[in-house]
């Protein structure tokens, strides 16, 4: 088993385990993304656990931009909705965010501002 | 355990449940990353004076892990093709290259880098090996040595613990 100490205050910055996502979870989101996901290797949960880390930072960073277009100080989904809506990469997230209720798009004024 | 402190409680929300066709009979904390862990990321990319409400964190944890699988199915496509039958760290990183996420490839491979280094030193000479790898040495170790020439692209690790400790 891997002992906690060892990487906190190299990788974590001063957080009790190493990454920042529980690996196993990790693991098991893996499993479910298709009929043949046989094998992990042991550093994918590792690539994934960073790789989360950036996703996060930069959708959080562009549905903030939104958030502060619309003169608000709080983020709401609304604002993570329009964030993966005006940006490329995200286009694989615009099923499962835009489902549901509220605002999508934005206004090609807004988007003009935003300058994604 | 290697489990996050906060992994149980932090699933609960009332919108996971019912959008996703994966969804019937798979438990929350099996689908999702711990909301606590999420959370805290999002608080660190914002300006002390943001707030974040549930439903944008809710939102996010869904999208974490339909990065995972949109990620994972590329990797497994192309293991499948190469006839392998394990996904390794490599696989995910073209896969993200292919995807559009060229950005992170570079934090990922000294991330990656940093790991191994860690994981392949002896317990407890890591740190203290690390530490006295000064600043301003690192340049010249690098033209001669290839084990640091390998490191050359954590070296700003380095800078930042050499800072840490004046």
């Amino acid at each position: 088993m891997r002992q906690a100490g060892m990487y906190s205050g190299i990788l974590a910055g001063g957080r009790t385990g190493p990454h920042s996502f529980p690996l196993a979870r990790i693991k098991k989101i893996m499993k479910k993304s298709g009929g043949n996901v046989n094998m992990i290797s042991g550093e994918a949960p590792i690539v994934f656990s960073k790789a989360c880390e950036l996703l996060i930072e930069e959708l959080t960073r562009r549905s903030w931009m939104v958030a502060m277009q619309r003169k608000r100080r709080t983020l709401h989904k609304e604002d993570v909705v329009s964030a993966v809506i005006a940006t490329d990469i995200f286009d694989f997230l615009v099923n499962l965010v835009s489902d549901s209720t509220t605002p999508l798009d934005l206004t090609p004024v807004e988007r003009e501002k935003l300058e994604f | 355990m290697a489990e996050a402190p906060t992994s149980p409680a932090g699933g609960s929300h009332e919108s996971g449940g019912d959008q996703s066709p994966r969804s019937a009979g798979v438990r929350e904390q099996d689908r999702y990353l711990p909301i606590a862990n999420i959370s805290r990321i999002m608080k660190k990319a914002l300006p002390a004076n943001g707030k974040i409400a549930k439903d944008a964190k809710d939102t996010m944890q869904e999208c974490v892990s339909e990065f995972i699988s949109f990620i994972t199915s590329e990797a497994s496509d192309k293991c499948q093709k190469e006839k392998r039958k394990t996904i390794n760290g490599d696989d995910l990183l073209w896969a993200m290259a292919t995807l559009g996420f060229e950005d992170y490839i570079e934090p990922l491979k000294v991330y990656l880098a940093r790991y191994r280094e860690l994981e392949g030193d002896s317990k407890g000479s890591a740190r203290g090996g690390d530490a006295s790898v000064k600043r301003d040495v690192v340049g010249g170790l690098a033209a001669q040595n290839p084990q640091f020439a390998h490191q050359g692209s954590l070296s700003y690790i380095n800078s930042q613990f050499a800072d840490a400790e004046g």
